[in-house]
């Protein structure tokens, strides 16, 4: 799956190549990454700090910085930015009209061992539920340097919900843009909405798919808010059946927002793999996560199977 | 010990929290003294170019002390007797804590405790990452010293030697009505800062405590740690009782204006 070094190697890189650019960029880090980032560190002098284990502090100070003028970045593990700092995040930053960027390593169950005190899967609800706030899930290095690029002076708080595992495909960088969703396969009867590494497992579905009598749609979302509505709109409208996979709970996630961006679309049944509403308490690799919670191209077909085989649209013989 | 009572001050606080029923008036009378020392003689501010590059930073970490800090921005020109007459109405610019997106000269938007002062670390750090000599001012509770993130701030300013900071505790006794084991000048000591002990409503003593800051880009932060009175200067108010955000019947009102007359 593109190597677990890949994302954060390039995360390392577009910093450097970045901040050598602008001198307004400064970075603080929670004591990870630290070596990557040596780097930028010594291309950039002044404007890197491994401040240490206090991340709500860490937030507070990077509005401090916004204040000046200049661009933070903060990174640490997900769950210490967005759930253990969020009110940082809502009062020092969005109450502030300030902006920056986050940028998170541990990707919802990517620290599978480590249990839930190093998990994150409701970091969409909870960014979505402040103004002032926008999210990237970049899941291939060139999506990340884009999207970094693209948003980091943006004003807004922007988080950068970044994978240990990519999906594989291979972007152009001028292809690349926020807030504009991918396309991959044209398909006249069922929308597969993938974000994150799950394009690779929606990819993998899509001959067996077809095998079924499923042409498939795949939409591919980098960016999860704003989202791409008129992507979704026009590939649903088309073919009346969609499927949201996404490392996220239901609450808050893709797939609620999908159910709005797809409100008066007549006959559309939907169908939703997502992270059940529980801590996942089990071990083992990132794979063995993904196949025991469905994400999976087996998961995908059956899931499909499972929710669409009886649907009304079906029996009434208006797939065309 | 001299003490300076800026009663005039004090009774424009008790108006705008009479007027706009509303509002903490010991917790400002608390600080009302250091706020205006500040702004009076130590701040370079400007009411004309609150955004000036170079001004002087005041951060009220307490947002809910806001009324003093009000007067005082008032009588510095950056506020209208208007805007403090509408104080907690629907379309005014001045609540309960200041919304610096608002309200001219405002740094930060406070009113959670624990906030402001980490804020004001990471400004400290980007005046220094940028060049510039700005001083920063950020004033706390006793109170909020019970936050965690006072003393992770406390931690990273020293290690980050932002000697541009000044930190000012409102050392009022709230902390000690539950945590009475409250020495705070130990505490701040032991993390490393250069900590001074005055009395909080002392212009004498405030100034001669500001004027021993040597200000530098990089240097040991210093707190000065102001004994005061919740309350000061209206002995009905003083202590730590009902009054914390109660509002003056109309009566209590006058009686309040003639002690302050």
């Amino acid at each position: 799956m593109g190597g677990p070094n890949v994302m954060r190697q390039q995360f390392a890189n577009t910093l450097l190549q970045v901040g050598q650019e602008d001198p307004r960029l400064v970075v603080l880090v929670g004591d990870i990454s630290h070596f990557i980032l040596q780097p930028f560190a010594q291309a950039c002098p002044g404007r890197y700090y491994n401040v240490g284990i206090c991340e709500p502090t860490i937030l507070s100070m990077a509005a401090g910085l916004a204040k000046t003028g200049l661009s933070p970045v903060v990174h640490t593990i997900a769950p210490f930015i967005v759930e253990r700092s969020f009110e940082q995040i809502k009062l020092d930053f969005c109450y502030q009209q300030l902006g920056g960027t986050l940028i998170t390593i541990g990707s919802a169950f990517d620290y599978s061992n480590l249990g839930c005190t190093h998990h994150c899967y409701d970091d969409f609800a909870l960014l979505k539920s402040l103004p002032n706030t926008q999210i990237v899930y970049p899941a291939s290095p060139e999506e990340f340097d884009a999207l970094f690029r693209q948003t980091y002076r943006s004003g807004k708080v922007t988080l950068v919900r970044m994978p240990s595992h990519t999906h594989g495909q291979m972007f152009r960088h001028d292809d690349i843009r926020f807030g504009t969703g991918v396309r991959l396969t044209d398909g006249s009867d069922l929308t597969l909405i993938a974000i994150g590494p799950q394009l690779r497992h929606a990819l993998a579905a899509r001959d067996a798919l077809g095998e079924r009598g499923w042409q498939t749609d795949i939409l591919y979302l980098h960016t999860i808010h704003p989202i791409d509505t008129e992507l979704i709109r026009t590939s649903v409208r088309k073919t009346r059946h969609v499927l949201v996979i996404e490392e996220h709970t239901w609450t808050g996630g893709v797939g609620s927002e999908v159910l709005r961006a797809t409100r008066g679309i007549p006959r559309v049944q939907h169908a939703f793999l997502h992270l059940p509403e529980a801590f996942i308490r089990d071990y083992g690799s990132y794979e063995e996560h993904c196949e025991r919670l469905g994400f999976s191209r087996h998961g995908i077909i059956k899931t499909v199977e499972r929710e669409f085989r009886a649907s009304p649209a079906l029996v009434a013989g208006s797939r065309t | 010990m001299m003490t300076m009572m800026n009663n005039d001050l004090r009774r424009k606080i008790i108006d705008v929290v009479y007027r706009g029923k509303d509002g903490h008036i010991p917790s400002a009378f608390s600080i009302v003294d250091i706020v205006a020392l500040l702004y009076r003689e130590y701040l370079k501010v400007d009411p004309r170019h609150p955004q000036d590059p170079n001004r002087d930073y005041f951060i009220l970490s307490k947002g809910h002390g806001c009324v003093a800090l009000y007067v005082v921005l008032a009588e510095r020109g950056f506020l209208s007797q208007r805007d403090l007459d509408a104080f907690c109405t629907s379309g005014g610019i001045l609540g309960e804590h200041p919304d610096c997106t608002k309200v001219p000269g405002v740094e930060a938007s406070t009113g959670s405790l624990g906030h402001g002062f980490p804020f004001t670390v990471g400004l400290a750090l980007g005046l220094r990452i940028l060049g510039m000599t700005n001083r920063i001012f950020v004033l706390v509770g006793d109170g909020e010293c019970h936050e965690g993130t006072v003393w992770e701030a406390a931690n990273v300013a020293n290690n980050l030697q932002l000697g541009n900071l000044c930190v000012i505790v409102d050392w009022n006794g709230s902390a000690a009505q539950l945590m009475p084991r409250d020495d705070l000048p130990a505490k701040w000591r032991a993390f490393g800062w250069k900590t001074q002990v005055v009395d909080g409503h002392s212009a004498p003593e405030l100034g001669a405590a500001f004027d021993r800051i040597v200000f530098q880009p990089a240097g040991t932060p210093t707190v000065v740690i102001a004994r005061t009175v919740k309350g000061k200067g209206v002995p009905m108010l003083e202590g730590h009782g009902v009054w914390h955000h109660r509002i003056p019947t109309a009566e209590e009102h006058q009686q309040m204006r003639e002690v302050l007359a």
